[in-house]
């Protein structure tokens, strides 16, 4: 009778911190309930993965992380056409959340950084585009894959504006795509642009992800610069890349092109990091947590792709794995400084609710039990936010092969470090019509060893 | 480690009792029958009230041009017209299928033009010609090769220019539409439609 008085008479605290810890800190990181997910990745079983998907709760702040796996997964099992219809809700999910909302910067601060929705990091809004547009292609629909190409020039302009030089600004694979497409269009000059750009951003790349422009992307600009007579420009190119001879356009119409591409692996996990310590002056619990990238290594080095008496090597055309990290580097004070916020503010809730209970009463168990509840419903709750869009794969190979037009049977090989064969697969009837290309995507997932759980 | 500052217990309370009531927050589906003239915009994308613009200013003008005087006193009959691609050429996924329909809707209800099934419409209708031929009663079986072949094809294209600057955007809309002779390439009518829309996104929300 007297415990249940005591919470009675301090109910104003420890209500909302319980309610706030069974909504937020009952179950495990964003992170750590994607490993059965990810084992039926492994094995090729979308559908399962999708059911377990289903499965699982999904508050409405994580809606657009649950849109983007289920469309990535739709994708992965061939259904391009719902892929895209779920990739256009998350694109429209997250455009409603534009805004900043002030109740969830209060809870971010008051409860943890999880309890904000999601929107997105800026490299997985562009890929949304990238994916939507390869859908699009894969379905052989270059006009809506236009459409797609020019939201990614709208969305990299928005990105620009808003954040500072050394962050993520550009996606080269994403501008190289566009440039295809409006070549395969025959809008060469829109394409040209396209491919300058790529230049660019593969420039910065090789900076900041060690990722080289690929020698296909050298031959589009010295075809392109040729087609629309910029010769000074085509010189220039041809001193720097080395290159004497390439396809003309009029010889590239003449023969159908196989564009494969191969989404290696997964992007990397964000995991959770976390210090609880007794801060010595005021006796209370302090805690800290922060997330940090988890890379999911992929056994594969090479690609080799063969079509016809043709065999192609691809070429690393983008490093997810890279942009993640480099990202969450970036991001990183901002994260900690929030953090630190919040253990003051949840150390001085405690605080205030120890006090309260003393002076209420000495012998009130009630209110020091309550006084307990909110240190610890404060210390609970302190988690990392670990969500991110994790059925993007670690790193996208490219390769490009012009041949006569025809069926092909297409046989792909990945190879490892020492040069040994990972896996084949093989692809009967892959027709390459004149003039225009023909794209192939393979989801490559190793098996990885079950995931560990954070502490 | 001690905190460099204190935070009044009152704060605390009124913080506590303003956070419960951010969870309960929620509500049930509702349903508002609307006019379909009436103008509705929610995000600042293409929506059914441009689509009613576009055709409503195609059609009024596709009517009332000579082309279509000029064919009938020519040929001595109504020209007809077959619907071919509007190219999507904006940033948008626009659905180009209502106002092409509006467009049809009206120049057929005005009795002046014909109109032949389009490519994708007349699969099925040759199908079942096709099946007639085996299937059907003598009287009542329709014969192939007697297809109306069309006079005109109206094509056209979207295209779109963005302005942006942070939560601010103008987006502007260019639909041009044209019929083309089929026997001698002519462009008999070309109709344009602007639209200009600025579209703020709010800073905040819920």
């Amino acid at each position: 009778m007297r415990a249940r008085r005591g919470i009675v008479t301090f109910p104003l605290l420890a209500g909302p911190l319980f309610a706030a810890m069974l909504l937020f800190a009952g179950c495990a990181t964003y992170s750590d309930s994607f490993s059965v997910i990810e084992n039926d990745m492994a094995a090729q079983r979308f559908e399962a993965a999708l059911q377990e998907l289903e499965r699982q709760r999904h508050p409405a702040r994580d809606q657009v992380v649950y849109l983007l796996n289920k469309a990535m997964l739709e994708r992965m099992k061939g259904d391009f056409t719902v892929s895209n219809r779920t990739f256009e809700a998350a694109k429209s999910r997250m455009e409603e959340l534009y805004g900043l909302s002030l109740r969830e910067q209060a809870l971010s601060v008051v409860v943890n950084d999880a309890t904000r929705s999601y929107a997105g990091e800026e490299f997985e809004r562009v890929l949304v585009h990238l994916y939507i547009a390869l859908n699009y292609l894969q379905l052989g629909d270059l006009t809506n894959a236009r459409v797609e190409a020019l939201q990614v020039d709208e969305r990299l302009r928005e990105i620009t504006q808003k954040l500072p030089q050394n962050r993520y600004t550009e996606d080269a694979l994403a501008r190289y795509l566009t440039g295809m497409i409006y070549e395969e269009r025959g809008e060469y000059s829109d394409a040209m642009i396209a491919y300058r750009k790529a230049y660019e951003a593969y420039r910065e790349y090789r900076r900041k992800y060690f990722v080289d422009i690929p020698d296909t992307l050298k031959r589009d600009l010295l075809r392109l610069a040729q087609q629309m007579g910029l010769t000074g420009e085509m010189q220039q190119y041809q001193n720097e890349f080395h290159i004497t001879h390439w396809m003309s356009t009029a010889e590239l119409a003449q023969q159908g092109e196989l564009v494969f591409l191969l989404h290696d692996g997964l992007a990397p996990i964000k995991r959770e990091h976390a210090v609880t310590v007794v801060d010595p002056a005021s006796g209370h619990l302090v805690r800290i947590a922060v997330p940090y990238y988890e890379t999911r290594p992929t056994p594969v080095n090479r690609v080799r792709v063969m079509a016809g008496s043709s065999v192609a090597s691809a070429e690393v055309a983008e490093d997810i794995s890279a942009i993640a990290f480099k990202d969450l580097e970036t991001k990183m004070p901002a994260i900690t400084a929030r953090a630190l916020a919040r253990a003051v503010l949840k150390a001085q809730m405690a605080k205030a609710a120890r006090e309260n209970a003393r002076q209420q009463n000495q012998n009130n168990a009630g209110a020091a039990v309550a006084a307990m509840a909110v240190e610890i419903a404060g210390v609970v709750t302190e988690r990392a936010d670990t969500r991110s869009w994790l059925t993007l794969p670690s790193r996208i190979h490219l390769a490009r092969l012009p041949l006569p037009p025809g069926n092909y049977a297409v046989k792909v090989d990945l190879l490892g470090d020492d040069g040994r064969i990972v896996s084949t697969r093989e692809y009967a009837n892959i027709v390459l019509r004149r003039g225009a290309k023909t794209y192939l995507s393979l989801h490559w997932i190793p098996p990885y060893v079950p995931t560990r759980r954070s502490r | 480690m001690g905190f460099p500052f204190r935070v009044d217990a009152r704060l605390v309370s009124a913080l506590a009792i303003f956070l419960p009531a951010l969870f309960v927050a929620g509500c049930g589906t509702s349903v508002e029958r609307m006019d379909t003239a009436e103008v509705k915009d929610l995000s600042g994308a293409w929506n059914d009230t441009d689509s009613r613009l576009v055709s409503e200013e195609m059609i009024q003008d596709v009517l009332s041009r000579d082309w279509l005087l000029e064919f009938t006193r020519k040929h001595n009959k109504k020209p007809a017209v077959i619907v071919g691609e509007v190219l999507n050429l904006s940033h948008e996924h626009v659905n180009v299928n209502t106002f092409t329909a509006d467009m049809e809707r009206a120049l057929i209800n005005s009795g002046k033009v014909q109109f032949v099934a389009s490519k994708g419409e007349r699969g099925e209708v040759r199908e079942e010609r096709k099946d007639q031929d085996i299937h059907a009663a003598e009287a009542t079986r329709k014969p192939m090769g007697q297809e109306l072949g069309a006079d005109y094809m109206l094509k056209g294209t979207i295209n779109t220019i963005l302005d942006t600057s942070g939560s601010s955007q103008v987006r502007y809309y260019q639909v041009d539409l044209t019929l083309i002779g089929l026997a001698d390439n002519v462009k008999a009518w070309v109709g344009q439609k602007k639209i200009k829309k600025l579209v703020k996104r709010g800073n905040l929300r819920y």
